[in-house]
């Protein structure tokens, strides 16, 4: 009995219904690499979440496609006592998909449960511990009080968990059922969803930024990036959102489809274990840096879909400096530095990486040919991501170098370089530098803007003298889209804003 | 015969025990999934880190996660996933019969092929037909699953447009997964049926039959293939375990989201209720299976049931 | 018939020692090395030039010299591979099935739990803990395949030692492990053989299916099932970068199938002696 109801609802699974043709008029279907499992903002990190949940969700304060902020649920806001006291005036008339109504008893209720026990069980609390209470002042205005000061918490209240749940919702459903059901404000409301198979959206028909042009917008989760983009080839998705280098041409070449792209927030570059092995000599890091030609890698091998740095930033970050001039790439300079440092015959030279970033398992080869260029013995390993990332990093136990791809959606360099550079962060194994450390922690107490930008550019050109990083490249954000989808700006957020898309 | 049995259940649930004890000893090996979940939210502290673990229960001994698992696989409460929270149960459910519906017509379709193919190989042999059978499951067997797959979705979905290349969405998504399945499990099945075609062909009751003048067909399909039954059915059974294997890749290129994908991902992310439960159940199915063929054994071959 | 027989001996010969041949010699006809690395060469078609016959990958280097420098690690994850588990697993179902008892069900209980364990989740979960290199893939293949050798050995050995033969041997005194060595093993070869040529060529391409789950080796370390995985994505506008490492398996595969076949036919005398 029980083994027929299996079998029945297999079949009903493979044979049932089947999913709309991605052709259909009003209809946009997209492929994200994965399902986040739980749609409650405040369990989560990641981007794929993102693409979905900010046309679920609303923030006070939300950013557009060029990241600047604007307001969201929040109509204005002002910011009192030095900076200790946000004060939020809200959107009135607002209500959420169920009908429950938005106000300043709804805010409360989302920043108490992300800062409570039901906020510690997720990741997105520890970027919101800076603040200490939320004070309602008259339904449609609301105050946060910070307990210490955080330059970045307005940008930081258009990240995923700070955005608006609905208090009776939630806590009617709990985190599992709201989760699995989610509902807020945003444009478009959950009409279905299959774990790990797609979720289905639809217009609210009441969203008080205007009315979609979409009828109905799909997500379906393909992991394998060549299968998302054979099911672009073959006209049942139409953006795909991960498509790997090689295929860039395949793509180009269909003439139903194009390649959208973007600067993207993550900056690549591949850091040097300066405790140990043949890195440990400066000289050798500064032979390394010179002796690879990263214009020819985003040229050949990434196909111009990213931008040279200089830094462990890009040219969005706060922080940047456009007058950091790149090391250049002179392999006969690297190898008279690397003859000074007299290194044992046979030193090797190992780029390790996380086997899942296959981009960077083309670029860790072309780095390795540019090594054995100039006289070093390179080997490339690859790390399953996870082992890579929570031990072979943060337990210091890398080859010479190991690909690091960062990026703050704060687009902060703070945010990067605090946890790339200071003794004794996670992230940083090898390096003990007083210097650098305290140059670290200056910026922080630092509240005119020009003078920190000041510090954290100091902080990048400090780096690039002691050669502490390759640095390589800022990954664009591309997409591959069906030409029949018209009004997309692709966000370098990876977070669509689908109000002003729609298909022919 | 009730002693022997009991006795091979016994053994099965043996197995099954310490599949459990390595499974869950192994996954804890794997690294730690809470930092995982911290991971992408900036600056992780301990205390952090300690909330998490908390609210997962990976602060408390390996005895006890491992009692608590075990008691509630038996009550058929798997847990919930650490990311997201989803009852396992309830994924496991969605996934099982996606991947058995996978597996059991891919072994169809190959044995509606093979055991024509191999009885023709077997009665010709040395002929040319068995030599052209023999050349094509040799080809068969000379390139991995996923490249197989990448060459069909090319040509049926990118170039031809007939078919989905990926997901579980009608009846025409089944067609290349099974295709390359059927495929890669032919080329080994053929050759298993010959040979055991052979053996049983060269035996007394064979010329008994034909000499009786039943007619070919008869005699091969009726006899000959009811006698070397047995043998393909436990090379089938030893089988299972790889085809499973199988099926994580294959589900993988054609986003199939049964129980490889889920083993997959819960890799990935060291989601141990998961892994665990998935890794479970598809150890007991395959102990399960090779239990019926003892079983089964036991009842034809008296030794067997001596031991 | 025979002609047949001697045309396959031929062929198998012919393919894989060839193949282990040009994998022998690599190192001499490649002294470079196939890691010379030109991006403004890359993906050169194939038969334009001499410098590079077979074309170039996405980094610009030579598809032939890593095509037969590749056969080196492919070749050595296949036959080490197989030839660790066949050793083992031969012995140990000797063992169990000559002497039965403890040994027997101890051996054969590991065996089952070995059996039970889904081979590609047990890979993706230790490579996840040890990382992977070459020498981790060969043990972890040979590891996980001894059962195979086991199984077939044991239950062989179990139907010999009732046969007249090992019972009048054991009448006239002969020893235990001479009986084994001279009058089972050698029947009960045949069956080993064939599994192995079919595990040399299923490792060859399970090396590829795990470097297309990310689990590969060095990928500087030219290799079959790497250069197809990875040349994959580039299917559509660079068929040549996986379709010449395809080639070489396929051929490899074949000859050594071919050439197993043959071998099985000569070992066993009871197919030998229906000719």
């Amino acid at each position: 009995m029980r083994l027929r109801l299996i079998a029945a609802s297999a079949l009903a699974v493979a044979l049932g219904a089947p999913l709309p043709e991605a052709k259909a008029a009003g209809t946009l279907t997209i492929a994200q690499a994965q399902d986040p499992n739980n749609w409650d903002p405040i369990i989560t990190f990641l981007l794929s979440w993102g693409a979905v949940g900010s046309n679920i969700y609303d923030g006070l304060v939300m950013r557009d496609e060029q990241l600047n902020l604007k307001p969201g649920l929040a109509t204005s806001w002002e910011v009192l006592d030095q900076g200790m006291r946000l004060r939020f005036k809200l959107r009135e008339g607002v209500t959420f998909h169920n009908g429950e109504p938005f106000n300043a008893e709804a805010v409360k209720f989302t920043m108490e449960r992300l800062l409570g026990p039901e906020g510690a069980k997720g990741p997105q609390q520890s970027n919101y511990t800076s603040i200490g209470a939320v004070e309602i002042i008259d339904p449609y205005s609301v105050d946060i009080v910070l307990k210490r000061p955080d330059p970045v918490m307005i940008t930081k209240l258009a990240g995923y968990g700070a955005m608006i749940v609905p208090p009776k919702y939630v806590t009617e459903k709990g985190s599992q059922g709201f989760g699995a059901a989610p509902v807020g404000t945003g444009p478009f409301k959950v009409t279905g969803y299959e774990n790990k198979v797609h979720i289905t959206l639809e217009p609210s028909g009441h969203y008080w930024g205007g009315k979609p042009k979409l009828d109905k917008v799909i997500y379906k989760f393909i992991v394998e990036p060549a299968t998302q983009v054979a099911e672009l080839q073959s006209g049942r998705v139409d953006i795909a959102s991960q498509v790997p280098i090689g295929m860039i041409g395949a793509i180009t070449a269909t003439a139903n489809l194009q390649l959208l792209s973007t600067t993207g927030p993550t900056v690549t570059v591949a850091r040097f274990n300066t405790a140990n092995g043949a890195t440990k000599d400066e000289r050798v890091r500064k032979a390394i840096v010179m002796a690879v030609d990263r214009e020819a890698i985003v040229k050949q091998i990434l196909q111009g879909h990213a931008k040279p740095v200089t830094s462990f930033q890009s040219t969005l970050s706060f922080g940047f400096d456009p007058a950091q001039k790149p090391i250049p790439f002179d392999p006969a300079a690297a190898r008279k530095l690397i003859a000074e440092a007299k290194l044992p015959p046979g030193t090797t030279v190992s780029v390790d990486f996380a086997s899942n970033n296959t981009v960077f398992r083309e670029v860790a080869q072309a780095i390795a040919g540019y090594l054995t260029a100039v006289g070093l013995k390179p080997q490339a390993r690859p790390f399953e991501m996870n082992l890579f990332t929570n031990d072979i990093i943060p337990n210091g136990k890398t080859g010479e170098m190991f690909a690091m791809g960062w990026g703050g959606w704060t687009f902060d360099y703070d945010n990067t370089a605090y946890l790339m550079y200071h003794s004794g962060e996670r992230w940083n194994p090898y390096d003990k530098d007083p210097a650098l450390d305290a140059m670290l922690e200056g910026q922080r107490t630092i509240a005119d803007r020009g003078e920190r930008q000041k510090a954290l550019q100091k902080i990048a050109n400090y780096v690039a003298e002691h050669a502490l990083e390759l640095p390589l490249y800022n990954l664009d954000t591309y997409y591959g889209v069906n030409k029949r989808v018209k009004g997309l700006v692709v966000p370098p957020d990876n977070r669509f804003r689908l109000i002003d898309v729609s298909v022919d | 015969m009730g002693r022997f049995l009991l006795g091979r259940l016994a053994l099965a649930v043996f197995v099954v025990f310490v599949v459990t004890l390595l499974v869950a000893w192994a996954v804890r090996l794997s690294g730690d999934p809470s930092v995982m979940l911290a991971e992408g939210s900036g600056a992780i502290t301990a205390k952090d880190l300690e909330n998490i673990r908390a609210a997962l229960g990976l602060n408390r001994p390996f005895s006890e996660q491992y009692a608590g698992f075990l008691v509630g696989m038996l009550t058929g409460d798997m847990g919930n996933s650490f990311m997201g929270g989803r009852a396992v149960s309830g994924m496991v459910r969605q996934a099982l019969p996606l991947t058995l519906m996978l597996a059991a017509l891919s072994l169809a379709a190959s044995l509606l092929v093979s055991i024509p193919l191999g009885i023709r190989a077997a009665v010709h042999r040395g002929g040319a037909a068995d030599q052209a059978i023999r050349i094509l499951s040799l080809f068969g067997l000379s390139f991995p699953n996923f490249w197989l797959a990448i060459m069909l979705v090319l040509v049926f979905s990118i170039t031809l447009g007939w078919l989905p290349p990926a997901g579980a969405d009608g009846p025409s998504s089944l067609v290349m997964p099974v295709l390359t399945m059927a495929t890669i499990l032919s080329a080994t099945n053929v050759r298993l049926v010959r040979t055991s075609m052979l053996e049983t062909l060269s035996a007394q009751y064979i010329m008994v039959a034909r000499s009786k003048g039943l007619t070919e067909t008869v005699v091969l399909y009726k006899h000959a293939l009811r006698n070397c039954a047995i043998p393909l059915i436990t090379y089938i059974g030893l089988q299972f375990g790889g085809l499973i294997g199988g099926v994580v890749v294959i589900e993988r290129v054609f986003n199939w989201p049964g129980m490889g994908s889920l083993a997959f991902d819960a890799v990935a992310s060291r989601d141990y209720p998961v892994l665990q439960a998935v890794v479970t159940v598809l150890a007991t199915m395959i102990v399960l299976v090779n239990l019926a063929i003892d079983v089964l054994y036991g009842f034809v071959d008296p030794r067997v049931r001596a031991e | 018939m025979n002609r047949l027989r001697s045309l396959e001996f031929i062929l198998g010969a012919g393919l894989s020692g060839g193949m282990a041949l040009a994998v022998l010699l690599s190192d001499w006809m490649f002294a470079g090395g196939a890691d010379a690395m030109d991006l403004a060469m890359r993906l050169t078609l194939p038969f334009q030039s001499l410098a590079h016959p077979l074309g170039t990958d996405p980094l610009g280097r030579d598809v032939l010299a890593r095509v037969i420098l590749g056969g080196q690690v492919s070749l050595t994850v296949g036959l080490l591979s197989v030839a660790g588990a066949a050793v083992a697993g031969t012995f140990a179902g000797l063992i169990a099935g000559y002497y039965r008892g403890p040994w027997d069900l101890v051996l054969m209980r590991w065996a089952d739990v070995q059996l039970a364990l889904p081979f590609i989740l047990v890979a993706i979960t230790f490579a996840a803990i040890l990382g992977t290199d070459m020498w981790k893939l060969i043990a972890f293949m040979a590891i996980s395949q001894w059962v195979q050798y086991a199984r077939v050995v044991r239950s062989a050995t179990i139907v010999l030692r009732e046969r007249e033969f090992v019972l009048s041997a054991h009448a006239v005194g002969v020893r235990n492990h001479a009986i084994i060595w001279r009058h089972i093993l050698p029947n009960a070869i045949a069956p080993v053989l064939v599994l192995m040529t079919l595990n040399v060529a299923n490792n060859i391409l399970l090396e590829s299916s795990l470097t297309f789950l990310g689990l590969g080796i060095d990928p500087l370390i030219p290799s079959w099932g790497g250069m197809l995985s990875d040349g994959r994505t580039y299917l559509q506008t660079a068929w040549w970068v996986s379709f010449f490492p395809g080639l070489a398996i396929m051929l490899t595969v074949l000859g050594l199938n071919l050439l197993g076949d043959w071998l099985r036919d000569a070992v066993d005398p009871t197919t030998r002696s229906q000719r």
